[in-house]
């Protein structure tokens, strides 16, 4: 951990009155990894929302450049006095419907995602869950049931770093898929489930009837918030799916099944045409693939450690995949 | 020519027809015109315009992603409106009545500058009247759908407009816009058909015609001086600038605009669009035609009620909050404005009735973001 942040300005340490102020003024400013994000808000309740699952990110003041720039500001008219509501603002363009106004922090969330998905189109974004070990990547794709959020968050307090719960970000020039790093989204029974894997788990406020019902967040911890811009090389693809009672099993998958797991769950795989077919091929030949189902939290994680101290395969794949260097068979083709 | 000098605020515009300037822009100045381009639709223009010009490897890294990022969005948006483009003759089934595009796809079919980095949601066709229940037919049976409406709606698009409700395919991700006519019949501003299509001109894709360079640039003023909505509508000027410097380069271009703005009654939209273009966007007119079109098109005393209310409506917001007060009041009195050149007051009413009563006429996104 080389880079060194004042902790003097941690979200945490600033606290939640000079918090607001920031809020209410210039903004405060959050170093993502992949993007920095800028947000103002007149919404009282964020701050201390912000805190919880933001604590270990320093607020930057004097940052040069931010990628994104969203104001969550309580809607006017009548009813906020009957039924305060906050808008998502981004670049004074207001998008999305109202959510009640103490519903601030899971806006910002849904909308700062949905930002990313649509803007950083010089990345495949898979739909993904990504975090890393020995400098590689498990990338865990989003599909219905996987529950990638919750296995991600379980893994995250396990001694893997998280890199992000939404989005596996390849960097098909690098190489290298990048930190996306924000608060794990957990939702309705998960919330649960991982309070009870790890009591110590820094998980922000609940929000009742959100429209994906329940929801709460997981704060990255520290450690992956110093390294949010180290980078990580492919490592394995696991399809994760959740059974009520199922024992662990973990099998390997055969490739083309891996490559649609890949490419149709991701957020702008059409948009980058040739270069995100090719960027999912080099993926699908450079990481092994497995398919994971399993009902035990403990049980999973461990099985899914040891088969990863097990994979001497990682090594040799490294020519493959490295893209800035490798002779580069499917990717970097120039069609730019 | 008018020698006006544009504003300082809008000043990067000119970037995204001489992008060498954009070697000038410090860190702060890249983050407010990526933010400000970004919601103006012209992102995807500036980016190509400085690619074009090679000048991506002198833009600092962090805009320059944003950029190549966005360059990569609008490459597959208009990819998208290509290939739609190239499939619909083969979906017409070889009909031998005209099939003329508009607006931005027109640009598209002429290579025009302003035709670059365009980010396309829907495709614009104009038919001869008496063909565009046939070619409806056609493109229902080839797969295409109508939305969802109530009889209200269908009502409204039968009797008083002059586009047909917007057509989807499981298979393309643009709406099909089909027209007969540039304004609707029941306007106060009536203008006849029959006359934009005796001017048709080739496009470089086959099968497909443009309107003549006047009538483009007449539509394209009528589009956006009529429209109900002019907030975040510079884009629409940046167009009408480039189509004039553009069609202007022909002496003939110029001689002929007037009087075809007569001819088509769009004389008030021209006035607007030069006032316009070449107050905020420094383009070049001959004066002669500037004051042909003012005395056609726009008397003083509207100018000195109408003039304050589109500047208003039309200025770019600053990026950070919420555009200012006298934005939305100067977009409200234009809405009503609108709505009273569209259709007669009596027809107006009951339409505004039943859309208060639909709820349908909200102003923000329904886009769920929890997808």
């Amino acid at each position: 951990m080389s880079e060194v942040v004042d902790p003097a300005v941690s979200l945490r340490l600033l606290g939640p009155e000079l918090l607001r102020h920031t809020l209410a003024r210039d903004g405060v400013k959050l170093d993502l990894g992949l993007v920095r994000l800028r947000v103002q808000s007149d919404e009282l309740s964020l701050p201390r929302q912000l805190i919880d699952v933001y604590g270990h990110f320093a607020a930057e003041q004097s940052s040069p450049w931010c990628d994104m720039h969203v104001s969550l500001l309580r809607a006017t008219g009548p009813r906020r006095w009957l039924r305060p509501q906050v808008r998502f603002i981004a670049d004074g363009h207001t998008e999305f419907e109202p959510f009640p106004a103490d519903h601030a922090l899971p806006l910002m969330e849904w909308g700062v995602n949905w930002l990313i998905g649509r803007r950083m189109n010089n990345m495949l974004l898979l739909h993904a869950g990504a975090l890393e070990r020995d400098g590689r990547a498990l990338v865990m794709p989003a599909l219905p049931g996987s529950g990638k959020s919750t296995l991600s968050a379980a893994l995250s307090l396990r001694g893997w770093r998280l890199l992000s719960d939404e989005f596996g970000a390849f960097d098909p020039v690098a190489g290298a898929f990048r930190p996306v790093l924000k608060p794990v989204a957990l939702k309705n029974e998960s919330i649960e489930v991982i309070r009870r894997f790890e009591p110590s788990a820094e998980l922000g406020p609940s929000f009742l009837k959100t429209r994906k019902g329940t929801v709460a967040h997981l704060a990255p911890s520290l450690a992956a918030v110093l390294r949010r811009h180290e980078t990580a090389l492919p490592g394995m693809l696991v399809l994760p799916r959740w059974r009520a009672g199922s024992a662990t099993v973990l099998e390997p998958i055969p490739p083309q099944v891996a490559f649609t797991s890949l490419a149709f769950n991701a957020f702008n795989y059409a948009v980058l045409g040739a270069k995100g077919f090719r960027a999912v091929m080099s993926l699908v030949r450079g990481m092994s693939a497995w398919r994971l189902e399993y009902s035990d939290l403990e049980d999973a994680t461990a099985r899914l450690l040891d088969l990863w101290q097990r994979q001497p395969a990682q090594a040799s794949a490294v020519p493959r995949v490295n893209l800035a260097t490798g002779p580069a068979p499917f990717i970097g083709d120039g069609a730019t | 020519m008018t020698g006006t000098t544009v504003p300082p605020e809008l000043a990067w515009l000119q970037a995204l027809r001489e992008p060498g300037l954009v070697q000038g822009w410090d860190l702060a100045r890249w983050e407010h015109v990526i933010r400000i381009a970004r919601r103006l639709r012209l992102l995807g223009r500036l980016a190509t315009a400085v690619d074009a010009a090679g000048l991506m490897p002198k833009v600092p890294a962090q805009p320059a992603r944003h950029l190549q990022a966005e360059m990569q969005y609008a490459r597959w948006r208009s990819g998208g409106l290509a290939w739609v483009l190239e499939r619909l003759p083969d979906m017409l089934g070889g009909v031998s009545y005209p099939l003329v595009l508009l607006k931005g796809a027109a640009y598209m079919g002429q290579g025009l500058s302003i035709g670059l980095g365009r980010l396309p949601s829907d495709v614009d066709i104009l038919v001869p009247r008496e063909h565009i229940a046939d070619a409806q037919a056609r493109l229902l049976a080839a797969g295409w759908e109508e939305a969802d409406m109530d009889a209200h709606d269908q009502k409204y698009y039968r009797e008083w407009s002059h586009e047909l409700p917007p057509l989807r395919h499981p298979l393309h991700g643009l709406e099909l816009d089909l027209h007969h006519n540039i304004l609707p019949p029941v306007a106060r501003t009536h203008v006849d058909a029959s006359l934009l299509l005796a001017r048709l001109q080739p496009s470089q894709w086959p099968s497909w015609q443009v309107l003549a360079p006047t009538d483009q640039v007449l539509h394209s003023a009528a589009h956006l001086f009529h429209d109900s909505e002019l907030r975040d509508r510079l884009r629409d000027l940046v167009d009408l600038d480039g189509l004039l410097r553009h069609f202007g380069a022909a002496p003939a271009f110029w001689a002929g605009l007037v009087p075809r703005a007569s001819a088509l009654g769009l004389h008030e939209s021209l006035a607007l669009a030069l006032h316009f273009c070449t107050q905020w966007l420094g383009t070049p007119v001959p004066p002669a035609v500037m004051a042909a079109a003012q005395a056609r098109g726009l008397s003083r005393a509207k100018a000195l009620w109408l003039l304050p209310l589109l500047e208003a409506a039309l200025w770019p917001a600053d990026p950070d909050g919420l555009p200012p007060r006298r934005q939305a009041v100067a977009a409200q009195v234009l809405l009503v404005r609108h709505h009273l050149g569209r259709m007669p007051l009596g027809m107006l009413l009951p339409h505004l009735w039943h859309k208060i009563r639909a709820g349908n006429d909200s102003g923000a996104q329904a886009t769920d973001p929890t997808r």
